[in-house]
C-alpha cells in the first residue's frame, strides 16, 4: 500500500515535470519584456499602450510587453534599484530632467543602429532640436514621445471680474508681454485678493520647480543659465533683466505668490498658474471659465520652454535587440500619430496634422495652436548638466536670498555663478 | 499501569538516542525559539549595515552599477571638502539638540498634568495623542497654512496683538524653529502616554509619606515623581534622540530642507546623495556618519544612567 502510493506519485510527478518541459519547448523560449511607466496601466492612455503592445506581440512571435507601473513621484528612485536587481527592466520612460545622469551613466542603450537603417521609420522626421539631449555623438539614447511646452493655464473669469485684459485679448493686441500681464496680475491681487500668477505647479519656493519657473523670464529677455561651453551667464545683463523682472513682480507688483504663501489656482485662489498640458486635467470640471496661453514675451521675444519624456532601452537587459524594436514600434509614424492624443510628439509630419488640434475637447483649436503646436516647435528644454543634482542643491542657497524683498539681484547672481561654476566646468 | 509502563519505555528510548545533556538542550530549545527574530535581525539590519560600511569605502554608482575601491576618500571628502555636508550636519545637531528637551519637557509636565482624573482629562489625553496617528502630509499642509507670512493664522493672531510676525518657513531665521517646534507638538503625545503610564504605577504611599513629613509639591516631584521615572525617561529621551536623528519627511513636506538649506539633515543629504546623484560610496559614508551619531548618544545617554537612576532593575 505505501509503496503504492509512493509509486503513483512518481508518476504523477514524471507526467508534470513532462508537461512543463513540453509547454517550455512549445513556446520556444518566449519573451516577455518589462517596460517601466508612470501612468496607470488601467487609465485610458494606458489602455492605448496595452493596444500598442498587442500589435507588437502579434508582428513579432513569441514576444509578450509588460508594463510595470511606478509612482511618478518615486519614479527616478525605484528605477535605478529595479535596474541594479536580479530581474531588471528591459525598457522604459525617462524626463528630460534626468537624461544627462543616465545618459553619462552607460545604463541605456544605443538605439542609433536600429533606427538609422529603417528607411519607413524615417528618423529625419523626429524634431533635431528634441533630439539634442538624447544624443551624445552619434550614439542616440533614447526617442522622445512626449514634448510639452510649459504654458499658462488662466482664470478667465478673474480677468474680467477686475476688468483687465485676459492674455487671450492681450495676444490679439499684440501686447502680451510679461510687463503688461505684470500689470494685470497686480490689479487682479489688489481688486480680487487672489495671488496673480502660481509658479510652475506651485514648486518655486520648494526649490522643486525653481528652474521651470525662472528659465521662461530669464529666456524671455535673452539670457539663460548656462552657455554650450558650461559657463554660468545667470549673472549676464539680459539674465539679470529677466529674473528682476520676476523679482519685482514678487515683491513690488506683488503679481507672483509671495514667498510661503499656500495658493492653489485649482481652488480660485491665482489667477494663472505656469505648468503644462497635463496640468488642464483637474479642470475638465472647474467652476471657472479657463483658458490655455503661451509663455508671455519678454524684451527678446517669446522663449519656448519645453519639458520631455522619452522612451529608452536599459542595456543589461538580456532581450535588448528585441526592446530597442519596440521602442522603435512605439516611436514610428502611425503609432506616434495615436500617441499624440495624450502626449505632444516631436515627429515635425504629426505636428503639422490637426489630429493635436483638436485632441483636448476643453481647449479651443486657437489656443491649442498658439501655446501648444508652435511652442513644441520653437521649444527648448530646460538647461542641463550631468552634475544637475548638485548644481541644483548648490544653487537654492542663492535663490533663496533672491526670494527676499531687499535682495540686489545682480550681487545675488555672481555669486550664485561664483557658487556653481566649479559645478559646471567639472 | 501498562500507559505507565509505555511512558517509560518511551522516555528511555528517548535519553539513549539523545546525544546532548539536559543543558544543551535547554540551550538549543531556547536558540531555536530566539532564532526567528535573530534571522530577521541578522537579514534585515545587521548585513545592510555591514554592506553600508563596507559600501562607504567604495566609489559606487548605483545607475551606471560601476564602483572601486576608494579607501578613505569619502570620508576626507565629508571631512574636507564638502560646504553642504558641514551645514546639513550643523542643521541635524540644532533639529536634535531644540527638539529632545522641548518634547521629553513637555511630555513630562504634560503627563504630570493629566495624570491626575480630573474633568475631562481622557479628552486633553486623546487630544495630545491624536496627532501622533495624523499623517504627516496632513500635519504638513496644515501647519503650512497655519505658518505663512502674510496671510497666515498665526501671524493673523500675533497682528491682532500688535506684534509682527516674521515669514515662520521661510525666515532662514525661524524655519529651523518653525519646523521644531510642528514636529514637537506631531509626537510628544506619544511620549506623554509612555510617560503617563510610568506615572501610574508609582504607588500613591510614596507621595503622601513625602506629603506628611511636609515635602512641597516641586520637592514631591524633583525627589520622588521625576527618580521614579528615570529609567523611563531614559528610554523617551534615547527614543527622541534616535528620531530627531532619522528625521526625514517632515522636514520634506514642511520646507523640502530650505530656506537656503538652513533645514536640510543628515537624513535628506543621504536621500540626495543616493538617489539624486546615486553616489551610492559617498551616501553610504553619510549613513555612517549618521549611524555613529546616533550610537554615541544612545552610548553617553546609557552611560549616564548610572548616575540618575536609582531604581533600575
Amino acid at each position: 500500500m505505501y509503496h503504492d502510493f509512493n509509486k503513483k506519485r512518481l508518476v504523477v510527478l514524471f507526467f508534470t515535470l513532462m508537461l512543463m518541459v513540453i509547454n517550455v519547448a512549445a513556446q520556444d523560449n518566449p519573451i516577455v519584456l518589462r517596460f517601466t511607466l508612470w501612468i496607470p496601466v488601467d487609465s485610458p492612455r494606458g489602455e492605448l499602450f496595452a493596444e500598442i503592445a498587442e500589435e507588437f506581440s502579434a508582428a513579432n512571435a513569441g514576444v509578450s510587453i509588460q508594463y510595470d507601473y511606478i509612482p511618478f513621484a518615486d519614479y527616478t528612485t525605484t528605477l535605478p534599484l529595479q535596474l541594479s536587481g536580479s530581474n531588471p527592466p528591459d525598457a522604459g520612460w525617462l524626463t528630460e530632467n534626468v537624461a544627462p545622469t543616465w545618459v553619462q551613466s552607460g545604463i541605456l542603450a544605443d538605439l542609433s543602429a536600429s533606427l538609422l537603417a529603417d528607411e519607413a521609420y524615417d528618423f529625419a522626421d523626429l524634431a533635431p532640436s528634441a533630439m539634442e539631449l538624447w544624443r551624445s555623438g552619434d550614439p542616440i539614447f533614447g526617442v522622445p514621445f512626449s514634448t510639452s511646452p510649459f504654458l499658462l493655464i488662466y482664470n478667465r473669469d478673474l480677468f474680467e471680474a477686475v476688468g483687465v485684459d485676459a492674455p487671450d485679448v492681450m495676444i490679439e493686441n499684440g501686447a502680451y508681454t510679461w510687463e503688461n500681464l505684470a500689470v494685470a496680475l497686480k490689479t487682479i491681487r489688489e481688486e480680487a485678493g487672489v495671488a496673480g500668477l502660481q509658479s510652475f505647479n506651485g514648486g518655486l519656493y520648494s526649490g522643486e520647480r525653481v528652474w521651470h519657473t525662472v528659465i521662461p523670464l530669464v529666456r524671455a529677455y535673452g539670457g539663460d543659465a548656462w552657455d554650450a561651453d558650461n559657463t554660468c551667464t545667470l549673472n549676464s545683463p539680459e539674465s539679470v533683466a529677466g529674473l528682476q523682472v520676476f523679482h519685482d513682480m514678487i515683491f513690488t507688483d506683488r503679481s507672483i505668490e509671495a514667498p510661503g504663501e499656500v495658493v492653489d489656482f485649482y481652488t480660485g485662489s491665482a489667477a494663472v498658474l505656469m505648468g503644462q498640458l497635463s496640468g488642464v486635467g483637474p479642470l475638465a470640471e472647474a467652476s471657472f471659465d479657463w483658458d490655455i496661453a503661451p509663455l508671455p514675451d519678454g524684451a527678446a521675444g517669446r522663449a519656448s520652454v519645453v519639458g520631455q519624456a522619452a522612451f529608452v532601452v536599459f542595456n543589461n537587459s538580456p532581450n535588448r535587440d528585441t526592446a530597442i524594436e519596440f521602442v522603435k514600434f512605439l516611436t514610428n509614424k502611425e503609432n506616434t500619430l495615436r500617441i499624440a492624443r495624450y502626449f505632444p510628439p516631436i515627429r515635425v509630419s504629426v505636428l503639422e496634422t490637426d489630429v493635436l488640434l483638436t485632441a483636448n475637447p476643453t481647449i479651443a483649436a486657437k489656443s491649442m495652436k498658439a501655446a501648444v503646436i508652435d511652442a513644441t516647435l520653437s521649444g527648448r528644454v530646460l538647461p542641463s548638466h550631468r552634475n544637475f543634482p548638485t548644481i541644483d542643491l548648490t544653487s537654492r542657497a542663492y535663490w533663496d536670498q533672491l526670494w527676499s524683498p531687499d535682495a540686489d539681484v545682480q550681487l545675488v547672481m555672481d555669486e550664485m555663478c561664483a557658487a556653481i561654476q566649479p559645478l559646471l566646468s567639472k | 499501569m501498562s500507559a505507565f509502563t509505555n511512558a517509560q519505555h518511551q522516555q528511555k528510548k528517548y535519553y539513549r538516542t539523545s546525544r546532548l545533556t539536559l543543558k544543551e538542550r535547554d540551550s538549543l530549545f531556547g536558540y531555536l525559539f530566539v532564532s526567528p527574530m535573530l534571522i530577521g535581525f541578522i537579514l534585515t539590519v545587521l548585513v545592510p549595515l555591514g554592506m553600508v560600511f563596507y559600501y562607504s569605502f567604495q566609489t559606487r554608482n548605483m545607475l551606471a552599477q560601476t564602483w572601486s575601491y576608494a579607501g578613505l576618500d569619502n570620508y576626507a571628502k565629508l571631512l574636507g571638502g564638502d560646504p553642504i555636508f558641514s551645514k546639513v550636519l550643523g542643521n541635524t545637531l540644532i533639529f536634535t539638540a531644540g527638539l529632545v528637551p522641548l518634547n521629553v519637557i513637555l511630555a513630562l509636565v504634560l503627563a504630570v498634568l493629566l495624570n491626575r482624573l480630573m474633568h475631562g482629562s481622557t479628552l486633553f489625553r486623546v487630544l495630545f495623542f491624536a496627532p501622533v496617528v495624523t499623517s504627516a502630509a496632513a500635519w504638513a499642509i496644515v501647519w503650512r497654512f497655519v505658518l505663512q507670512g502674510e496671510n497666515g493664522t498665526l501671524n493673523s493672531i500675533l497682528g491682532m496683538a500688535g506684534i509682527e510676525g516674521p515669514n515662520w518657513l521661510r525666515d532662514p531665521n525661524w524655519a529651523m524653529f518653525s519646523v521644531i517646534f510642528t514636529r514637537v507638538l506631531k509626537n510628544v503625545g506619544l511620549n506623554m502616554i509612555i510617560l503617563l503610564a510610568a506615572l501610574q504605577s508609582i504607588p500613591r504611599e510614596y507621595e503622601e509619606a513625602a506629603q506628611v513629613d511636609g515635602a512641597t509639591v516641586w520637592g514631591r516631584f524633583i525627589n520622588i515623581t521625576v527618580p521614579l521615572l528615570g529609567p523611563t525617561l531614559l528610554l523617551t529621551t534615547v527614543l527622541t534622540v534616535v528620531g530627531s536623528l532619522k528625521v526625514f519627511d517632515h522636514i520634506v513636506l514642511m520646507t523640502n530642507g530650505g530656506p537656503a538649506n538652513s533645514t536640510m539633515v543628515l537624513v535628506n543629504y543621504v536621500y540626495f546623495q543616493a538617489f539624486k546623484v546615486f553616489d551610492t560610496g559617498y551616501a553610504s559614508a553619510l549613513a555612517m556618519i549618521l549611524f555613529v551619531l546616533a550610537l554615541g548618544a544612545t552610548v553617553i545617554q546609557w552611560q549616564l544612567r548610572k548616575r540618575f537612576i536609582y531604581n533600575e532593575v
